[in-house]
């Protein structure tokens, strides 16, 4: 057997005896497994529930009545987001984020009901998934287990010995990682066994699912080359403990506080409320539908009658009614598109900033890959509201449309003095099934992997990095012997 | 005695990781500080940013409206901001304030429509938690009370001193508390001091902001005595550090996220979302149903419209007013069983604060700074009583068909200001 297998071997030997290792390396499985367990639970039961909301509004708008058109504008939808398997693995911004979004005419509402308002703080401690598991618990763990596994030789002395009987300082270094590395690939175990399940019985697609693993892998692995080399730098098993917390308290739990405060002063974004008042405030300024003199929607008239060769708005073919709403609902439109647009900018360039910092911290690189390859990201979040948005004008339109052809110019304006009027432009509600069901189109595999790229890249910089960092430590180690 | 003191304080601060800690905490207490209260400098600008876009936006409904004076046109147009100022502890626990808004505009339409808006906020960025002061409390400073306690005898023991204090030492026992004393000491002072300057610049009561300190001191005593018994254990320095280290790890984040599964698994809620399929049921039947069933319904609540003159035609504004008010009223028993459900998770919540002291901790501080969920909900009734306010207001000018003039505009309730 090589040296590298055999002190790795050895290492495993030495582990299975220790007994604050065992007890450290059992609670992290049992945490992996309730974690995966509970997390596949909750996906698949916060999906149906969502699925189940989503068959109840359909039915409700199907189901509606007779009704004027612009009565259903107002009805408006429900759109719910569906959860995709992965969530199961990691839920990413979901529960911050709302599910639902009613939908409706003139009106551009938020997406409501995300789960952190609907508990108490402690969600804030963070939920327990295999995501968490592996990104915050099973570093420290791995530096409970491997803190001592050089400097424990060296305090007692048994590392002169090994350099006696032939091991080459790299062998040593080598097998120690290997060592600790055999603990981390069982501590990601339940997470296989998690994603297999999902990929078997869930529908989770195959790359993403890899990407998360090779992920998590790389993620791990950096912190076993870490734990090796802080352990043989160290003068003392009690300093390498020492730097190693202070490392992982830094990367795990400081930075990915900090980052965010930072990205939020420098980039920050209009409120709902400002968001809300500057559209309405756009919306004077470009044609004013209350005011009967408004120039555009003067010009809007001109336009239609010349359009049909007529007079006056009476004698159109169509509901003149019916054609205003569909122009102002394009204006609206296209000023909640531009200002989500530019909500989306700044959010994006507030990634941006603490993808940056992700440089210093694996665990930020990580979570960014996880989210994106599990499509939990806030971009599937962005998916979710622009393709609302979409749906919202696509049917609200379709509305506005029935309005303009189903109903005459004459009825639509006697429908509250006259009631035979009032029952014409109820029309006939088969209408409201023509009008199609929302389906969220998720990312593609293709999108998902771009955006886990940077992720990915750097945790392999820090894996390259840290291949120096073995160098030296081998070099020092041999200095030494 | 006090030379006693001035010596521990030298062999303290001799120690190599001593004065690193300590820097580093009050370093980290500073930076907190500064940043909840740049939050929530931003927080209260906005606030104020807001006033002058929302007069704006009422005078150009104003004109308009105020042509025909159509009461039932200001009521539907007009929206009324409501506001949630931070208290003055907030700077230093954030909590739910980054998620929950803290404006929220409303009309004299259905409330349950309008009381569950989000804010637009960068959820990826919420999601790790903000750098607060009550983090660095919670967090972070055990870790440093851990490095600073751990090795007390310990250390002394594997430097083969331990005998040699134990026989120079007139009281062992004040001995250890001198020592204790002064790295407990010293640690409460990096954190105390930067916190009682922000609670001092943010004008806070000092009744609360001694409630933070008091809270703080046990938090840092209950992981001080941890290390103490740790240490009494008679282990190495770097098994009570690894012990220590893992139970800081049970204590604030394994037993808390499981605590939250077991909550929410317990506590269901997803009334929320029913109550609002509910209330547009109700709202847009409305439309469908006798006018005269409607009114009637909605002069049960109202009595003191009953007599005005009687719906006709095809449309009416008090009938539209009336339906709106009814959703709400169909949709009461969802939005109390979705209160209900949310007060049992933030009691439960408080229940594992007695046994878990970093929940208790956080549970303390949030309720005092008034930014956990219940101060959510209390925001809810103050916008509820607000809402009733407003149709009250606009219901004697849509009931008695009173013209409404730019004058009118002004008098309508505003939101008070705490």
């Amino acid at each position: 057997m090589n040296p590298i297998r055999l002190i790795a071997a050895d290492e495993w030997r030495l582990m299975r005896r220790n007994r604050v290792a065992m007890l450290g390396l059992v609670m992290l499985l049992a945490l992996s497994v309730i974690a995966a367990l509970t997390s596949i639970a909750q996906r698949d039961n916060s999906d149906a529930i969502r699925a189940r909301f989503q068959a109840q509004a359909d039915q409700a708008f199907d189901g509606a009545p007779a009704r004027h058109p612009h009565r259903m504008v107002h009805y408006g939808h429900f759109v719910f987001r569906p959860l995709p398997a992965l969530a199961a693995f990691d839920p990413g911004v979901d529960a911050f984020t709302g599910n639902t979004i009613y939908l409706e005419g003139h009106r551009q509402n938020s997406a409501n009901f995300g789960d952190v308002r609907q508990s108490s703080l402690l969600v804030r401690f963070g939920q327990l998934t295999p995501a968490f598991v592996l990104q915050a618990l099973a570093p420290l763990i791995l530096i409970f287990i491997g803190f001592g596994i050089v400097a424990r030789e060296r305090e007692r002395g048994t590392i002169r010995q090994l350099f006696a009987h032939g091991v080459a300082p790299r062998a040593l270094l080598f097998g120690k990682a290997l060592g600790l590395g055999g603990i981390a690939a069982l501590m990601l175990a339940p997470g296989v066994l998690a994603l297999g399940w999902l990929i078997a019985f869930e529908g989770a697609p195959l790359a993403p699912s890899l990407t998360l693993l090779a992920g998590y892998a790389a993620y791990l692995g950096i912190w076993v080359l870490l734990i090796v080399i802080a352990s043989s730098l160290a003068a003392h098993a009690r300093t390498a403990l020492m730097a190693l917390i202070g490392i992982w308290a830094f990367t795990v739990i400081l930075l990915p506080r900090i980052a965010p405060d930072v990205a939020l002063a420098t980039n920050p974004t209009l409120t709902r409320l400002e968001t809300d008042i500057a559209i309405k405030e756009d919306l004077r300024k470009m044609g004013d539908s209350h005011n009967p003199d408004d120039p555009y929607f003067n010009a809007f008239k001109q336009r239609t009658l010349k359009q049909y060769g007529v007079e006056k708005v009476e004698d159109l073919p169509v509901n003149y009614r019916g054609l205003l709403a569909v122009e102002g609902e394009k204006l609206t439109s296209k000023l909640f598109d531009d200002y989500a647009d530019r909500q989306f900018a700044a959010q994006k360039a507030q990634s941006r900033f603490t993808d940056t910092v992700g440089l210093l911290s694996p665990a930020i690189a990580l979570r960014r890959l996880s989210m994106s390859a599990a499509g939990t990201d806030l971009e599937g979040h962005r998916r979710f509201l622009s393709q609302a948005e979409g749906y919202r004008f696509a049917i609200v339109q379709q509305l506005n449309q029935l309005q303009a052809t189903a109903i005459t110019y004459d009825d639509d304006s006697n429908r509250n003095k006259d009631p035979e009027a009032g029952r014409r432009v109820r029309i006939d509600p088969k209408n409201w099934q023509k009008v199609p069901d929302f389906r969220y189109q998720a990312a593609a595999t293709g999108e998902k992997l771009q955006a886990a790229l940077p992720g990915m890249l750097t945790l392999l910089g820090w894996l390259v990095v840290l291949g120096f960092g073995m160098r030296l430590a081998i070099r020092r180690l041999a200095d030494a012997a | 005695m006090t030379g006693l003191w001035r010596h521990e304080l030298r062999l303290f601060l001799r120690q190599r990781l001593a004065l690193p800690a300590l820097a580093l905490m009050a370093l980290l207490s500073i930076a907190s500080v500064w940043a909840g209260m740049a939050e929530i400098e931003r927080q209260r600008d906005t606030i104020a940013r807001i006033q002058p876009q929302q007069a704006a936006d009422v005078a150009a409904i104003a004109k308009w409206v105020s042509v025909e004076g159509d009461a039932g046109n200001a009521a539907y147009y007009t929206f009324h901001a409501t506001w949630d100022e931070p208290s003055a502890l907030a700077f230093a626990a954030i909590g739910q304030r980054d998620v929950a808004p803290y404006i929220l505009r409303i009309r004299a339409l259905g409330l349950e429509a309008q009381l569950y808006e989000s804010e637009n906020y960068n959820a990826e960025l919420a999601l790790p938690g903000r750098f607060d002061w009550a983090f660095v409390l919670t967090y972070l400073a055990p870790l440093f009370v851990i490095v600073l306690l751990h090795d007390l005898k310990s250390g002394e023991r594997e430097a083969g001193r331990i005998g040699l204090l134990a026989a120079m030492a007139r009281n062992q026992q004040a001995l250890w508390r001198r020592r204790i004393g002064l790295r407990i000491g010293g640690l409460l002072a990096a954190l105390l001091i930067p916190f009682l300057i922000g609670a001092a610049l943010s004008g806070a009561s000092p009744g609360l902001a001694l409630i933070f300190i008091v809270v703080a001191a046990a938090y840092i005593l209950f992981w001080a005595m941890l290390c103490l018994w740790v240490g009494s254990r008679g282990w190495s320095s770097v098994t009570n550090a690894a012990t220590l280290a893992a139970s800081w790890l049970v204590l604030t984040l394994i037993l808390p996220a499981l605590g939250n599964l077991a909550i929410n698994s317990v506590v269901p809620v997803r009334q929320g979302v029913e109550l609002t399929l509910e209330q547009r049921e109700k709202v847009h039947g409305g439309w469908d149903k006798p006018k005269q069933e409607t009114m009637q319904a909605f002069f049960k609540a109202y009595p003191e419209w009953k007599d005005t003159k009687p719906v006709e035609g095809g449309f009416h504004w008090k009938w539209y007013y009336a339906f709106q008010h009814l959703g709400d009223l169909a949709a009461a028993p969802q939005a109390k069983a979705y209160r209900e459900g949310l007060e049992a998770r933030d009691r439960w919540t408080g229940r594992f604060g007695f046994a878990l002291p970093a929940v208790g901790l956080q549970t303390i501080l949030h309720r005092t700074a008034r930014t956990d969920l219940n101060a959510g909900l209390i925001y809810q009734d103050r916008i509820r009583s607000y809402h009733k306010q407003l149709r009250r207001f606009y219901y004697p000018y849509v009931f008695n068909e009173v013209p409404f003039r730019e004058a009118d505009f002004v008098k309508a309730p505003q939101w008070e200001h705490r």
